[in-house]
């Protein structure tokens, strides 16, 4: 296992004095490889809290995490060496498009291994390696980022994680404020990843129809609780899932509609319109 | 009543964003404008309210062509919402923030104290009045938003993917509210590429690279085949399957007004 979480619980202290629980009693394992992870949740329910848990960058106030064998917990000291596990498990932040800040492309993408003390010559053959896997080609390396189109200072952020080489790969709402073009490319490129190089990707996103396309598991998060944790086709199948205030993905929710219309049943459910079609073709 | 003709524009040595665009928006329409990524549609919407000038072309708003002298004159009437919540938060409060637009139009402190209670109300952000924007979520900061332009009484509103930033619960409160504004007779015009949000607009325009590839009612542009693979609209599963019925050859006039509506669902 390469994270797992037993009994995790973090509290904010607002500025009044008061306590509020971000997360409550989590526990949660994550394999190596092999997963793609949905993380979906409300606003405010603890998503961003869990996953800056998952490599240190904050460390609970009870319970603990275990972080490729290395035990994170409230009493442990400043002093334990956490830069290992930073570049095991790779972190891009919501808007990321907006931490860059090199002169080119190439030295943006080498700062995270430079920071982990790949020598500068290794850090340039791995920055010619990431801009590849994410779609891009090698002029785009002399280039300023500040010239590049939203999705492209995306892919370039991703790229800078890649150049770290985790096995972890952890996005926070990595297509907010795309279009659907840019999105659909995003998600294409993470299951290139995803399935190329065998690494575990684990989303944050409000997109439902993202959960449904490509996750194999998914995580919600309600009031800084862990309600549930199973595949999509059985979220999909939970009662629950209004009373946690997501939505059905559009392709879901027409589904279900069309099966009770002609009292058939379509499961599991349908990835794409074609599969529905051929489902539906003989009874309409 | 918005006439825009013949209108360019380029952002300096770069090729143009816009070219010679054309159309006319009548009052009262809710009118979705479409596009990817660099279509030129958030150009058009800061052209609009004079806050870019036109390389060519004009544009004129309820009879006011627009130019250096009127502009003031064009944004007592267009108001504007922009896509991220916290780069239009101008006030320290929510107070100041919904009095900031009615200040520069010079409203009586009376005038301003009433809008303020009356828009606050509507957008249902009444008890929030003395909060600071760190204590608001995304969906709440937008309606703040909402509120200062509202209480501006503009004719006619813009929003520019004011809803694109915000999780499924705030989008769908901001959707209500354009809902509850077109009931009110206001002219809206939605910048967006939710599908959800545009199929709910009268009218839509398609902007591709700069020039305008459609403009015609709703129903028809997302109905039509032929219409829709000019442009790169991303069709909602229910329209998806709609066309695909269509293609097969499947007379079934019921199953397709059904999809239609499932279409109009939020």
């Amino acid at each position: 296992m390469a994270i797992k979480f037993t009994e995790v619980s973090y509290q904010y202290s607002s500025p009044d004095g008061s306590l509020f629980d971000a997360l409550k009693n989590i526990n949660l394992d994550i394999a190596k490889t092999g997963e793609f992870i949905a993380l979906i949740g409300e606003t405010g329910s603890g998503k961003s809290t869990l996953v800056q848990h998952m490599n240190a960058l904050m460390k609970p106030s009870s319970g603990q995490v275990e972080i490729y064998g290395i035990k994170i917990n409230h009493s442990k000291s400043k002093k334990q060496k956490l830069t290992p596990l930073r570049q095991k498990v790779g972190l891009v932040f919501q808007f990321p498009e907006y931490q860059l800040f090199e002169e080119t492309v190439m030295r943006d993408i080498m700062f995270g291994p430079r920071n982990f003390n790949i020598s500068k010559e290794e850090a340039k053959q791995r920055a010619r390696k990431a801009i590849i896997q994410v779609g891009l080609d090698e002029s785009y390396l002399e280039r300023s980022p500040f010239n590049l189109s939203g999705g492209e200072k995306k892919r370039v952020s991703i790229a800078g994680i890649l150049a770290m080489e985790p096995d972890i790969l952890v996005l926070d709402e990595p297509t907010s404020g795309l279009d659907p073009k840019g999105r659909d490319a995003l998600i294409d490129l993470f299951t290139l990843i995803h399935n190329t190089y065998h690494k575990t990707i684990i989303i944050i996103t409000h997109d439902m129809n993202i959960v449904h396309q490509v996750a194999s598991r998914v995580l919600v998060m309600r009031e800084g609780e862990l309600v549930f944790d199973g595949t999509s086709e059985a979220l999909f199948n939970n009662e629950s899932l209004n009373k946690w205030n997501l939505e059905e993905p559009d392709l879901i929710k027409m589904t279900k509609q069309l099966e009770q219309r002609y009292s058939i049943s379509m499961r599991p459910f349908p990835k794409n319109i074609d599969q529905l079609f051929h489902h539906i073709k003989d009874v309409i | 009543m918005i006439t825009v003709e013949h209108v360019s524009f380029d952002y300096h040595s770069q090729p143009d964003v816009l070219k010679d665009v054309s159309f006319t928006i009548d009052k009262g329409r809710w009118v979705s404008i479409l596009g990817h990524n660099g279509s030129g549609k958030s150009t058009l919407a800061k052209l609009i309210v004079g806050l870019l000038k036109a390389k060519e072309g004009s544009i004129t708003v309820d009879g006011i062509v627009l130019n250096e002298e009127t502009v003031y004159q064009v944004r007592k009437k267009v108001g504007i919402v922009f896509q991220n919540p916290d780069n239009q938060f101008v006030g320290v409060t929510v107070e100041d923030d919904i009095a900031f637009g009615m200040e520069n139009l010079c409203f009586t402190r009376e005038e301003i104290t009433k809008r303020i209670d009356k828009y606050a109300k509507q957008v249902g952000m009444e008890d929030y009045l003395s909060k600071e924007p760190h204590q608001l979520s995304g969906g709440q900061k937008q309606r703040v938003a909402i509120a200062g332009i509202l209480a501006m009484d503009t004719d006619i509103i813009i929003f520019d993917e004011a809803t694109s930033m915000l999780d499924p619960i705030g989008r769908d409160e901001i959707l209500a509210f354009m809902q509850q504004l077109k009931h009110q007779g206001k002219t809206i015009i939605t910048i967006t590429h939710d599908m959800k949000e545009a199929v709910l607009s009268d009218e839509i325009i398609d902007l591709k690279e700069g020039q305008l590839l459609t403009h015609d009612k709703t129903k028809k542009v997302l109905q039509d085949k032929v219409t829709l693979n000019k442009s790169n609209l991303e069709l909602l599963p229910s329209l998806k399957l709609y066309h695909k019925i269509k293609e097969a050859g499947i007379v079934n006039e019921e199953l397709r007004d059904y999809l239609w509506q499932l279409s109009l669902q939020k």
